[in-house]
């Protein structure tokens, strides 16, 4: 009799909906229990600290002191006139613009040139993927050692007669120094991104451009990039949503030095929360960064989105 | 066949073949010396490192680039280990590693199970908001969440260090995806023999979950292995950083211990490369996969 739902008289029909959610509800509720766990540390971890990360974006918020008033978009207009996160916004940008395309083209390069070569496949993807999993401070010490006025790099470069520079103490070569080193040690990754995307694509498209008498260029560009597509957007988004926050290589490799030239958005947020311990005010520059990172991830889905021409 | 059919302008054609041979040889060797090139610069700062930790102090600073130490010593090794602490680090981070491992396989694996089986009320809406915690930066995170553990009294613990690894929602993910492809007769048989639901996770589930528990173990254990700036921020007693943490001392002051760095670094890279050489398909399976999700 119960089952028997009534559409005709809605007051029935949520009554009996409601004894079905309540009967759903007492035969699984140990799923609750299995998701309580997890759930309990996302809620603390993610949703709690976004709240509360917003909240004392707007206050003046220090764990020392008791006082903690409320200072509306103080933080945030300060932060705006603030010159070392200006400069640390614009060191930030330029490499991201440097990296993202940099690695994206190196990684697939690698990936198409190495799915060419019959030999030595497997040992080439294991070398270059060796940085990928050493943790980034070893990589970021090597390097250190590598640019040392007489280290390995400038060895190299004096083979060829020229004569390197100081790499990390020099304001115009320290940021495109870290630049290097993190391209050195992030094209092993995306190339098995792209390997795995080449992998993907049917042998008959490139029977078929090859009977049409396409070059490898033609391939290229109107197989291979095409139907790479998906591989392409995750590289790329991950990529400038990694690249913006970037921190443990500048902090082992220069400090953000010399003279704030590879000061970074997220090397400043370090400095004003754990340095000088003015929670708020990193807060609000760290939502500036995530307003930033959000755009581009927006904008970047959009166009990739809207092509949708194959 | 062919042969015979050849006209006159077959001497022609023939030229243009070796020449399409020709090129495409070139093209290979290039190729080759590209790759090869490109190889050795990725592998050399490691044959360096490697070197470097074998040399005597004298050694080092004499030929600091020759890859063969002369004469080999462990004496840098009983430094890091002593003088440079690295003993007491290796120990915190094999710790810090092994309990996120568990703990975050255990937790989210349960999730998982119950998010691919359990067809609970409000099911789809939860696991979205799981999901929706991937898009998060971690630069906006990183201060709330050491302000939550400074107020629950976590500042320089243990527990402090490792319980935001605890769950993950990549891993929830993942897990649910291959929980979602093993067929449900299975589970029908388990619950007929009359296993609950979390023993059918335990007797059924788990044990046929093994590839992705891998993988997803892999992850874990190189990222918390890897992870430096929370330990960095949630640490202030040497006893307890990681060798993460303890190899960035080496740099903090002004003289850099160097062959200290470089056997540090060769212990830290020990266990990652041991792990490559057991787990390299599931590493490769795993990062493949998640760039053809995406």
């Amino acid at each position: 009799m119960t089952t028997l739902a009534q559409p005709s008289q809605p007051v029935q029909s949520r009554a009996s909906r409601q004894r079905e959610l309540w009967r759903r509800f007492r035969k699984t509720w140990p799923g609750y229990l299995f998701i309580s766990p997890a759930g309990l540390l996302i809620t603390v971890f993610s949703y709690i600290a976004i709240i509360f990360s917003l909240y004392i974006s707007f206050h003046q918020y220090d764990i020392i002191s008791e006082a903690r008033p409320f200072e509306g978009l103080e933080n945030y207009t300060r932060a705006l006139s603030d010159k070392l996160v200006r400069i640390s916004f614009r060191n930030t940008f330029i490499y991201v613009i440097v990296i993202v395309p940099s690695i994206t083209i190196i990684s697939l390069l690698l990936a198409v040139l190495g799915n060419q070569v019959r030999r030595g496949r497997a040992l080439f993807r294991t070398v270059f993927f060796i940085p990928t999993i050493t943790p980034i401070v070893v990589t970021s010490m090597l390097w250190v050692w590598l640019y040392e006025p007489t280290g390995g790099i400038n060895r190299l470069l004096e083979m060829i007669n020229i004569e390197g520079p100081n790499w990390l103490f020099n304001p115009a070569t320290a940021l495109p120094a870290i630049m290097i080193m993190t391209i050195w040690g992030a094209v092993g990754y995306y190339m098995i991104i792209f390997l795995a995307g080449l992998a993907e694509i049917p042998e008959v498209f490139y029977e078929a451009a090859k009977v049409d008498g396409a070059g490898r260029w033609h391939t290229f560009w109107n197989i291979t990039i095409p139907l790479l597509r998906n591989s392409l957007i995750f590289a790329f988004v991950t990529l400038t949503i990694a690249a913006f926050q970037v921190f443990t290589q500048v902090f082992i490799m220069t400090q953000g030095g010399p003279m704030n030239s590879t000061q970074t958005v997220q090397m400043v947020v370090y400095h004003y929360a754990f340095q000088r311990f003015e929670m708020g005010y990193a807060s609000a520059i760290s939502w500036l960064l995530f307003g930033v990172i959000f755009f581009f991830s927006a904008l970047q889905l959009k166009l990739f989105i809207s092509r949708e021409l194959y | 066949m062919a042969r015979t059919l050849s006209d006159p302008g077959g001497g022609a054609r023939e030229q243009n073949r070796l020449l399409l041979v020709a090129t495409r040889r070139s093209f290979t060797i290039i190729v080759y010396a590209l790759l090869i090139a490109l190889a050795f610069s990725m592998i050399f700062p490691y044959l360096w490192m490697l070197a470097n930790s074998f040399k005597s102090r004298t050694d080092f600073f004499t030929n600091p680039y020759s890859v063969i130490p002369m004469p080999p010593t462990l004496s840098t090794y009983y430094d890091a280990l002593t003088i440079g602490r690295m003993g007491v680090y290796l120990g915190n981070s094999i710790l810090y590693a092994a309990a996120v491992l568990i703990v975050q396989l255990l937790i989210d694996s349960l999730a998982a199970y119950s998010f691919a089986r359990v067809d609970f009320p409000g099911r789809e809406a939860l696991f979205l908001a799981v999901l929706a915690t991937l898009m998060l930066p971690g630069s906006v995170t990183l201060i709330p969440t050491f302000l939550i553990a400074h107020g629950l009294g976590l500042t320089n613990t243990f527990t402090g260090v490792v319980l935001p690894g605890f769950a993950g929602a990549f891993g929830i993910f993942l897990l649910r995806q291959f929980f979602l492809n093993i067929p449900r007769e299975l589970e029908d048989a388990a619950r007929i023999d009359g296993s609950g639901f979390f023993g059918t996770y335990w007797r059924i589930m788990l044990p046929l979950a093994k590839p992705a528990m891998v993988t997803l173990g892999v992850f874990i254990f190189l990222n918390e292995w890897s992870s430096f700036v929370w330990p960095l921020i949630i640490l202030s007693d040497w006893k307890k950083y990681p060798v993460t943490v303890g190899i960035a001392l080496f740099r903090d002051v002004n003289q850099i211990n160097w062959p200290a760095v470089f056997a540090g670094s060769t212990i830290v890279s020990f266990p990652i490369v041991i792990l490559f050489v057991l787990a390299q398909e599931y590493i490769i399976g795993g990062i493949s996969l998640s760039g053809l999700k995406g």
